[in-house]
Order: structure tokens, then C-alpha cells, then sequence
């Protein structure tokens, strides 16, 4: 066979591919980027934040694997916060405003300047097949290039459908047109496919607001950096603005709901219940009096600022006068009106957990296509397709992360597993291992695999293990060093383990803790150890036991239809999801204890 | 049980107890059932559901075959089941010939597991038909009955629910920590898990007297010579079981009886009066009884109460440690001492039920010696060693919570402690269980349920 074109094409710069992109060419396979235009390259059509909630977890994972977006938010942000930070470390979660015309200008440089990357400005039409087998990409306008592997990251651009109102109008992003030929293409294989809906909020021109009306909120003095390799964020930090709906606006709300695609039944889509529409608000929590809206800025050199929690489908007249009715907008000028978008995407339980297509080997879809929201989930999918990709190439073993070891791994479990009946937002509430999963030890639980497959270079492998043999060295210094805390007397490990006593107290206290300027990790580390130690004990014990029973693989082959004693219904999942172990046969809705027991009671059978 | 968990198969079993009746019943269930049953009656047409019709096994009964269509019947599938003459032999043929035609013999507990495959019975109602089956108490067949119906199920149901809407105000505080409130307050939280707690105690106090009920215990009657064990025993047990004689040293060996006490099925043991003996065969008679105290759960020590305490009484006041009710019998003569002793006559049956609800009260680890006999009319809804684990580890992860919560640790810890309260929860109920488990359950059934 020729040397192909590419070993891995990726369709789509979003976040999803260029993560996907950037993991396959620092593999050192030869990688080409399909998309349409330079200028929408790793875009922001919705709120310019990277991270929140466990969203910023799946970004520290990222990194810690050696992926962009985390230095790339580091780079870019304008506000920085550590949310949940009153908490325990387990669910502190950074988030940041982007500037996001330069995270999308930074993003593109990256790639531009990595090695083995290759751009391709042009409209992707047809995927071909040879042998069973991905073989290349049919371009819209002719023309053809050959591959190994094809990364699919289009988003929501399967048959996108845009609603301000009762106006229609077919597209994929603010602006850019949707794809057709893709999607036919797609859809040739045969995947089962849904159609889900997400929106996007009104942009007010930032001259036409009075900001010194609002409430201030500020980010964190110093900044929390999302990436292991950044040491401090230097940039001059921003504030939003925060205000309040009214009755008056509700009202508006109320009286023009019939004219609302998402409650006039012109939308059939399915969207995020933990997102809701403003329409949504107004609605389903009437007691409520207010609810509150920030106002964000989406960039230094961009006039536009992100009415964050307005997003809503209403018509533009409608809208401007709700604006309107925000006290302090009263002469805010709209520059885009809020939207509605309902997009295909294809039901993940159509992958493996590699995210490889079961029906189509070669073939990997990352990000929106399989139904998740979010740029962060499609960045964790497409880093992870794009190592998968490059693995297929010179057919390697899968790399697939366990649920016990990563967000990420949580997130393509879940949605292999269960697949998606709304858009799938990540959680800290989906993790089991909650407690073990935190952003401070992201990278002690991955950095060693991202390096054996080849995404850490050698600069940051030596940062690594700076790292993990000073937290050794802390580690050990706190069983043994003796402190009085709050008139206690114990080991600083001990004290550190009281529910409110901080890594200041201990080292006020006379325990010498070792920094290097990334106090904050090392500390957040040694406190979580402590802190959780009790139960992080019970439950690797706990663990241990479940891990034997759930740990037992299914055999590739093994058919379910023989099984005696499974409905109908059962069958029918387990063989489509044809999951890889016994745990995550019992994780497939309607797979019953008793169900899981006549399927383990067969497997043990069969000797594996 | 070597147990299948496959349900292809058609099974089948004697349902009915070994030993002759006027009536016995053959019971089939999985696919084949019906076809077998028309196979082995020699029927052209099929037989209707739900009907009794009277049909002949050929060359060995006539009997009347029931078929009961899937889904509706005991184990979710096509059941059949065939009433015949109870002789043993006939029955044993009917399942031989039910076998030579497509069946195969059922294992301990099979057509219950079916029922809990096909999502029929939950576990805790699966775990129930084995209690009553093997009730021999009206009131453990009551508390059986109540668990067969869900009391127990929807119980623990009520109290996971009551942990998921805690869980799930606790989750959002920490998933939207920028919503600008707290979905709930720490005193709340607080207030809402110490009455979880409070539940589920309530359910573990139940569960003592409940497996006291289910299990029942060994009880020893001792004392000095002649001071009325024997008559004691007899009263209690209700029949002349043990010898009496005015003799000192009547009884030599233990005598066993079961007895039914206030719902408690009870193992009684008379034991030989304890003193210095020469006899040899006494002497013996003594060693037996102390080894019968030691492994007792409960011991009754009968003092005369006509008489005044002497030298062995005060040293088996002295000597009997652990779980004891002392009795002062004879009540029907004049008493020469009182004291903490429950009066009884053996004679008269003066003081019995007092004697009764103070034995229960015991049992059940309450210390009043009256308390007992109105708490025994509630039926307890936990009566299973494996219910009661399963709960004290609820409790015991509730109480964690409670007390990081009430220390101030933040909402993940207690969140922590909180999925470990709610999977012992799901265990008890079967909701989330291992093959295992369910294999170890089914085991202790018998043949034909």
C-alpha cells in the first residue's frame, strides 16, 4: 500500500480538534486539519470561560497529559478564579474569562508551529472507506486526500438550525454555514443518531453600558494558573459586572412565551436542564424574584461584553426590551441577539472506549458530535481521540483512562456506556473517586502516561519529578514533624487532617514545609492526603474488593443472545454496547443486579 | 446451591413436604412447562390458563393440572402446577416422568431466584419466602408476611430517599458554587441526617428483637436442687415433659423442649440441680448443666422463695454472670424473703406472663424486666442477620457524616460518607448486589420454593 496523504486527518479546528491535532502530531504522526477558515480556530461562540466546576478539573487533566488548553487560558485569560475554594481541595475547580479572539490567535500559532501539522482550508465532504477501513477524506468541491485515521470534530454543525424567535435559518456557528455532505456521509454508516439544542446569550456593546452602576466581582489575587508548567499569570486582571432580572423583565418573559421556539414547540431538540434559558428560568422557578445575570468581556480589543444567563430564543424586538428593562441597561445597545441551535449528533454508545466508531474502524468522532457541551469535554475527547488516532497508525494498544483515574475517563465511560439523552456537561457529582480525582494531583495520576506515549517532553518530565520528589520529601517531613495545633499535639500530618486547620496553621506552627513558587499545588496535595486520608483508606480496601469482581472482562465475542434469562431489552443494549468489562456492563441503564448476575454467572463459565 | 443462574430451562420439584398428605403438589416453571405437562397427560389440546381441569398421569394419577401463563404466576414464567394424591411415590413419579420429558430437577431455592430474575420479588421479599416457609411462630410467620408485602423494602426505600434529596441539595452546592446561594444550610443538613439516623436505629433496635424472633435462643433453667426447675419447665412448656418428685436430684440429664414465648421461638433446657454430689452419675448430670449455662443466651435461676437463701443459692447469685432473670418459685406458699426475684408459682401459674415478657425483655437486651410484652404486639420489619449488617453500616457511615458535618468539614467529605450510607442501603435491598451474594442467598432454600 502507498504512503498515504496524512497518517491522521482531523475535521475541525474547534477544541476538540485542535487538541486532537496537537496530541496526534506530538505523537509524530503526520497530521493535516480540515476547517474552513483561520479565523474561527479554537472560537468561543458561547461564553468565554474556560472551566468552572469540574470542567476545570478536565482542563488540569489535559495539561497534565500534555495538551493546549490549559496553557493556552494561562496565556490569554482576563480574570482567573479558584472556585469552591471554602471547600476541601478535592472540588476546588479553576475558571477564567478568556480573551478569545487571542486564546483562538494563541491556539492556531501553536499548531501553526508545531512540526508534522499541516492546515487545510478547505469545505470536508465525503469519508472514505477501503477494506472496511477509514482510507481518506473527499473534499466538498473534489478532490481527495489519503489517511490512516480520520479525527471528526464538527460540533454542532450537523444539520444546524438556528431560532431567534420564529426566523429559521439553517447554519452551523454564529454565522458560518452547516455542512451537508458531512453529515450524509455520516449518516451512510448507519450511526443512531439524536438531535439536541443549546443557546447562546445576547452581546451588548460594551460603550453603550454605564459599569460604574454594577457591582464589581473580581477574580483572585494572585491568579491560580490552569497549567503544571505555568508558574504565575502576569497579565493585568479584569472584573465582570453583576446584575439582577426584575418582575418587569419576567414579566416580558411571561407575556411572550408563546413566541418562544423552546415553548412553542418549534424546537424538538433536547437541552441542558443545568443551563437553563432564561425562558426556562422564568418558568419552571416562578417564586423566584431575581436571578442573576454578569456581564463579561469577551476580549481587549473586542467591543462585544457576554450577558452570561440570559440565553434565550425569543424574537430581537423582545429581546432588546428585556434588555432594556435590566436596571442599568436601559440604553444598552444589542449587537447580537441571543439564539437557539438544534444540531444532530451521533449517540456515543456508537464508539468504543478509545472513541473509535465500532461500525467504522479508522473513524474517531470527539466533542459536540457525540452530544457532550462544553468546550472542555470536547477538548478531553479530542486530546483523547487524537492519541487514540495516532496509537491506530502504528497499531498500538488504546489508551483509555479509568474511571478511578480521571475526569476524562468518567466522561468517555459515561458516554460509551450510557450514551446521551440531553447534552452532557461534566460533574464532580459523576465521580465516584471524587476525593482521589482533584486538579492538585492531575499530574501525578497522568503525566507518566501522557510521557509514555509521547506527549511530555523532556523540559517538562524533569519539572515533573522536581515536583513529585519534593512532595515526597514534604510528605514525609509532615509524619514525622511534631506541631501544637489549636492546643493539640500531633504530627503536622495529623493536624493537617482536622476539618479546619489550614497548611498555614501547620507551618506557623514550626513545620517546615518545602516550596517553589508552586506552593499552592504541593500544599493542596499534602492537605488533601491528610484531610481525606480516613476515607481514602476505607475506600481503597473497599476498592480492592469491588475491583475483582468488576474488573473481570467480557470476552470480545461473547454473545449475548445466547444468555438465557435476559429480556429482550437487555440484549439488546449489552450487545450494542458490547462492554469491555463487567463494571461497566452493570453501569448500562436497565442492566439489573440480576441481570449483571446471569451475565457474570456466564462469563465465569466460559473460564476467562 | 450449584446454582444456574439461567432460566432457559424447564425446572421442576415436589412443592409439597416429604411424607404422605391427602393432597401433594408437582410444580413446573420456565418455557417448556405447559407443553410438558399436556405431554405427560397425554392432551391434545392445551390447557387453559388459570383453570383447574382434571386430567390423568398415565399410569400413575389423576390429578388436577393449574397452568398459570407467564408473566403472571410465582416465578414470572409459565408455571404448571399438578395436584396429586399425596402419596411420595406418586409425586416422585410425576416428577420423573415430568423429567423424562423435557424438565429437570429443580435446586434449592430455584423457582424464588426466577421470581428475582424476572424482577418478581425483591431481595429482601425473596429472603422473606424463605422465612416463612420456615416459620414455626405465628409472629415470625407475621414478620416474614410483612417483609413478603415490602414493609421492610419500602422502609429503607423511604430512608434512601431522604439521603438522595440531602445528596442532591449537597452536590448542587458544590456544582454551582456561583448560583449565589446555598441550595442548604449546615444546621439543616445537620438536622436532616440526625434524623436519618435516628430512623435507622430505630430499624437496628427492631432488628434485634426482629432476629431474636426469626432466630430464636437457648434458654437454661438452673438451680439448686428442689427449688422447682422442673415444674418450672413443665409450666412453661406446657405439658409434663420433665419428671417431678419431691427428691432432690430428680433430674440428672438435660431435657430440651421448644417453646413458643411471646412470639419467641425458644430452645428451654431443665437442667439437674447444681450442688456437691457423690453421685457419679448427678456429678455428670451438674457438668452438663454448667456447660448448658455457658452457651446459653439467657439463664433462669430459680430460687425457692419459701425457703431461706442458703449457702448454693448465694453462690449461684454470686457465680451465674452474663443474661439472667432470677425467679423466686413456690409463690403459692409463704414468702420468707423478697427481693429483685420475678415471684412465680409453677404450681398456680402466678407470675408466668410477667415471667414471660421479662425472658423477651432480656432477650432483647431491655433492661426493665416488665418491658417487652407491649413493644412485642409491633411487628419488627428487620429480622435478617444480613438486613441487620447492612444497616448498622448505614448507620455507622450517617453518624460519620454527621460528625464531619457537625465539625466542619465541607460538603465532599460528608458527600463521601453519605455514598457509603446509600450503597449499604442499595445492598440491602438487592438494588446493587453481587452473584455472589444472591448465590449465598438462594443456597438456603428448599427444594420446590
Amino acid at each position: 500500500m502507498a504512503v498515504p496523504d496524512f497518517d491522521v486527518i482531523v475535521i475541525g479546528a474547534g477544541h476538540a480538534g485542535v487538541e486532537a491535532a496537537w496530541a496526534a502530531a506530538r505523537m509524530g504522526r503526520r497530521v493535516g486539519i480540515c476547517t474552513l477558515s483561520a479565523e474561527t480556530v479554537a472560537l468561543m461562540p458561547c461564553n468565554p470561560a474556560i472551566g468552572g466546576t469540574a470542567k476545570g478539573h478536565l482542563v488540569r487533566e489535559i495539561d497534565a497529559l500534555g495538551g493546549l488548553m490549559g496553557r493556552a487560558i494561562d496565556a490569554t485569560g482576563l480574570q482567573f478564579k479558584l472556585l469552591n475554594r471554602s471547600r476541601g481541595p478535592a472540588v476546588w475547580s479553576p475558571r477564567a474569562q478568556a480573551d478569545k479572539r487571542h486564546y483562538g490567535r494563541w491556539v492556531r500559532e501553536a499548531l501553526t508551529s508545531a512540526p508534522n501539522i499541516t492546515w487545510i482550508f478547505r469545505r470536508a465532504g465525503r469519508v472514505l472507506v477501503e477494506a472496511g477501513h477509514v482510507s481518506g477524506l473527499e473534499f466538498e468541491d473534489g478532490g481527495a486526500v489519503s489517511c490512516r485515521a480520520l479525527v471528526v470534530t464538527t460540533g454542532t454543525f450537523l444539520n444546524g438550525l438556528v431560532h431567534i424567535g420564529d426566523e429559521q435559518r439553517p447554519a452551523g456557528r454564529a454565522g458560518e454555514p452547516p455542512t451537508h455532505q458531512l453529515a450524509e456521509s455520516l449518516r451512510a454508516f448507519g450511526f443512531e443518531m439524536g438531535r439536541l439544542k443549546t443557546g447562546t446569550p445576547p452581546r451588548l456593546d460594551r460603550k453603550s453600558i454605564d459599569f460604574s452602576r454594577f457591582k464589581e466581582d473580581l477574580g483572585d489575587d494572585p491568579p491560580v494558573p490552569f497549567s503544571f508548567s505555568t508558574d504565575r499569570i502576569d497579565r493585568p486582571q479584569m472584573a465582570c459586572h453583576i446584575v439582577h432580572t426584575t418582575e418587569a423583565v419576567h414579566d416580558l418573559v411571561r407575556s411572550h412565551i408563546d413566541r418562544s421556539p423552546l415553548y412553542n414547540g418549534q424546537i424538538s431538540g433536547v437541552g441542558p436542564r443545568y443551563c437553563p434559558s432564561l425562558e426556562d428560568k422564568v418558568m419552571r422557578f416562578p417564586e423566584k424574584e431575581r436571578h442573576q445575570v454578569f456581564l463579561e468581556r469577551e476580549g481587549l480589543d473586542v467591543d462585544e461584553i457576554y450577558v452570561n444567563g440570559m440565553s434565550m430564543s425569543l424574537p430581537a424586538a423582545i429581546q432588546d426590551a428585556i434588555v432594556h428593562a435590566m436596571p442599568g441597561l436601559e440604553d444598552a445597545v444589542v449587537m447580537r441577539h441571543a439564539y437557539a441551535v438544534e444540531y444532530d449528533f451521533v449517540q456515543p454508545t456508537e464508539l468504543s472506549l478509545s472513541l473509535e466508531a465500532k461500525r467504522v474502524p479508522g473513524l474517531f468522532l470527539a466533542g459536540q458530535i457525540n452530544g457532550t457541551s462544553g468546550y472542555e469535554e470536547a477538548a478531553a475527547q479530542g486530546l483523547m481521540a487524537g492519541i487514540n488516532a495516532a496509537q491506530r497508525c502504528v497499531d498500538a494498544t488504546n489508551v483509555v483512562l479509568g474511571r478511578d483515574q480521571a475526569y476524562i475517563g468518567i466522561l468517555i465511560d459515561d458516554l460509551v456506556t450510557r450514551g446521551c439523552l440531553e447534552p452532557y456537561r461534566m460533574f464532580t457529582s459523576r465521580a465516584e473517586h471524587r476525593l482521589v480525582l482533584r486538579i492538585d494531583n492531575a499530574d501525578l495520576r497522568l503525566t507518566a502516561i501522557g510521557r509514555a506515549v509521547g506527549m511530555i517532553d523532556d523540559a517538562r518530565w524533569a519539572r515533573f519529578e522536581t515536583r513529585a520528589a519534593r512532595l515526597d520529601r514534604n510528605r514525609a517531613r509532615a509524619a514525622t514533624t511534631r506541631v501544637v495545633v489549636n492546643g493539640l499535639t500531633g504530627t503536622a500530618a495529623e493536624a493537617l487532617g482536622r476539618p479546619l486547620v489550614s497548611m498555614d496553621n501547620v507551618v506557623s506552627a514550626g513545620y517546615a514545609f518545602e516550596t517553589d513558587g508552586v506552593r499552592e499545588i504541593d500544599a493542596a496535595t499534602l492537605e488533601a492526603e491528610c484531610k481525606y486520608r480516613g476515607y481514602l483508606k476505607r475506600h481503597d480496601a473497599q476498592q480492592a474488593r469491588v475491583e475483582s469482581q468488576h474488573a473481570r472482562r467480557i470476552p470480545e465475542e461473547f454473545d449475548y443472545e445466547g444468555v438465557p434469562g435476559l429480556t429482550r431489552e437487555v440484549v439488546e443494549r449489552l450487545s450494542a454496547i458490547r462492554p469491555v468489562t463487567l463494571g461497566q456492563a452493570g453501569r448500562i441503564p436497565g442492566v439489573t443486579p440480576a441481570a449483571l448476575a446471569i451475565v457474570a454467572s456466564r462469563v465465569r463459565k466460559l473460564g476467562t | 446451591m450449584g446454582a444456574s443462574f439461567s432460566t432457559a430451562d424447564t425446572i421442576v420439584a415436589v412443592a409439597t413436604p416429604h411424607g404422605r398428605g391427602g393432597l401433594g403438589v408437582v410444580r413446573m416453571s420456565g418455557p417448556e412447562s405447559a407443553a410438558i405437562a399436556q405431554r405427560l397427560t397425554s392432551r391434545e389440546l392445551p390447557f387453559e390458563p388459570r383453570h383447574a381441569t382434571l386430567a390423568v398421569v398415565r399410569d400413575i394419577d389423576q390429578v388436577v393440572v393449574t397452568w398459570f401463563a407467564a408473566p403472571h404466576s410465582y416465578t414470572g414464567e409459565d408455571v404448571v402446577e399438578i395436584s396429586g394424591h399425596g402419596s411420595p411415590w406418586l409425586l416422585q413419579s410425576i416428577v420423573e416422568s415430568a423429567c423424562a420429558a423435557g424438565a429437570r430437577l429443580a435446586q434449592p431455592g430455584e423457582f424464588t431466584l426466577r421470581a428475582y430474575l424476572h424482577g418478581r420479588l425483591d431481595l429482601i421479599q425473596a429472603e422473606a419466602v424463605a422465612d416463612l416457609i420456615d416459620a414455626v411462630t405465628p409472629l415470625q410467620a407475621r414478620v416474614a408476611f410483612d417483609q413478603l408485602e415490602g414493609t421492610l423494602t419500602s422502609a429503607v426505600q423511604r430512608i434512601d430517599a431522604q439521603l438522595f434529596d440531602l445528596a442532591a441539595k449537597l452536590e448542587a452546592s458544590l456544582d454551582f458554587p456561583d448560583e449565589g446561594f446555598h441550595f442548604i444550610t449546615r444546621t439543616n443538613a445537620s438536622a436532616d441526617l440526625a434524623a436519618v439516623q435516628t430512623e435507622l436505629e430505630r430499624l437496628i433496635t427492631d432488628g434485634r428483637r426482629g432476629r431474636l424472633i426469626r432466630e430464636g435462643r437457648l434458654v437454661v433453667i438452673a438451680g439448686r436442687p428442689n427449688v422447682g426447675k422442673s415444674s418450672l419447665f413443665n409450666a412453661l412448656i406446657g405439658t409434663n415433659r420433665a419428671i417431678v418428685t419431691p427428691l432432690a436430684g430428680t433430674t440428672r440429664d438435660l431435657l430440651t423442649e421448644q417453646v413458643d414465648v411471646c412470639g419467641v421461638p425458644l430452645t428451654l433446657v431443665d437442667t439437674a440441680g447444681l450442688r456437691e454430689s457423690a453421685d457419679v452419675i448427678e456429678e455428670e448430670g451438674v457438668r452438663r448443666a454448667e456447660q448448658a449455662r455457658e452457651v446459653a443466651a439467657l439463664t433462669l435461676l430459680v430460687l425457692d422463695g419459701s425457703q431461706p437463701l442458703d449457702g448454693d443459692d448465694q453462690r449461684l447469685l454470686a457465680e451465674t454472670g452474663g443474661p439472667r432473670v432470677v425467679i423466686a418459685n413456690k409463690a403459692d406458699l409463704p414468702s420468707v424473703w423478697s427481693g429483685s426475684g420475678i415471684a412465680v408459682s409453677a404450681v398456680t401459674g402466678r407470675g408466668l406472663d410477667e415471667l414471660r415478657a421479662a425472658i423477651v425483655g432480656a432477650l432483647s437486651g431491655e433492661s426493665g424486666d416488665t418491658a417487652g410484652t407491649e413493644d412485642l404486639r409491633d411487628v419488627p420489619r428487620v429480622s435478617n442477620q444480613r438486613h441487620l449488617l447492612q444497616l448498622e453500616g448505614a448507620v455507622t457511615a450517617v453518624t460519620r457524616s454527621l460528625e464531619q458535618l457537625n465539625q466542619g468539614a465541607t460538603e465532599e467529605l460528608v458527600l463521601a460518607e453519605l455514598t457509603d450510607a446509600r450503597e449499604a442501603l442499595e445492598a440491602l435491598t438487592g438494588k446493587r448486589t453481587s452473584d455472589d451474594l444472591l448465590r449465598h442467598i438462594f443456597s438456603t432454600f428448599c427444594v420446590g420454593k
